[in-house]
């Protein structure tokens, strides 16, 4: 069971640079989170998600790098399940 | 259900909202009742603002005093307080400075975390 981090942009910004010090962590990007500087949670090795409705109403799609995969909210209630939850949203 | 390690991470500055003093007040509800729960409290980002020396702790007063009697204190991440260039002189008697590495020690040590 891994930490999961749900980030969303304001106080999600408080927890990243945590999470790129846990080493296995998973990072669901939420709402706002999906604006969210995530190049050191790659350079750490997290595994990174985004929510694919929050990412398709702020027409980012385009613009989210490639290391980011899109999830929609039934695939996190399965990580959700999965994991430890550390919530930062 | 069983007596829990719960976290609680506070990361909106004190006044313009309840956060502040309403995680206080879920803190100390955590603690209380039949399974009395044990917790930490660190503060993280512009959170670490409540912990200056001079804020205005009166709407808090009462849950931070319940917290003490219970041994349990308040914790600030370095890394926060550094960015706003904060030391320890600056904050209040007691508060405990944490570096990044031991937040995510209190991750790891708690059940679950609760964040305001």
């Amino acid at each position: 069971m891994a930490n999961l981090y749900l980030l969303d942009k304001a106080i999600g910004q408080n927890a990243l640079p945590i999470a790129a010090q846990d080493k296995g962590a998973k990072v669901v990007l939420i709402q706002d989170g999906v604006y969210l500087e995530t190049e050191p949670l790659r350079a750490a090795g997290a595994e990174v998600f985004a929510i694919g409705q929050d990412v398709q109403k702020r027409g980012i799609a385009g613009s989210l790098p490639s290391y980011v995969k899109v999830i929609d909210y039934g695939q996190l209630i399965d990580l959700v399940f999965a994991n430890k939850v550390i919530n930062f949203s | 259900m069983a007596q829990r390690h719960v976290l609680f991470t506070f990361s909106h500055d004190p006044y313009g909202s309840i956060w502040y003093t309403e995680g206080l007040r879920a803190v100390v509800g955590v603690t209380s009742g039949i399974d009395e729960h044990s917790v930490d409290v660190v503060y993280l980002g512009d959170g670490v603002n409540f912990l200056r020396k001079n804020v205005d702790r009166t709407d808090s007063n009462k849950y931070l005093g319940t917290l003490s009697k219970l041994g349990y204190g308040l914790k600030a991440e370095k890394e926060s307080l550094d960015a706003k260039g904060l030391r320890a002189s600056d904050l209040a008697d007691g508060v405990e400075i944490v570096p990044r590495s031991g937040v995510l020690e209190l991750i790891q040590k708690a059940d679950l975390t609760i964040d305001f």
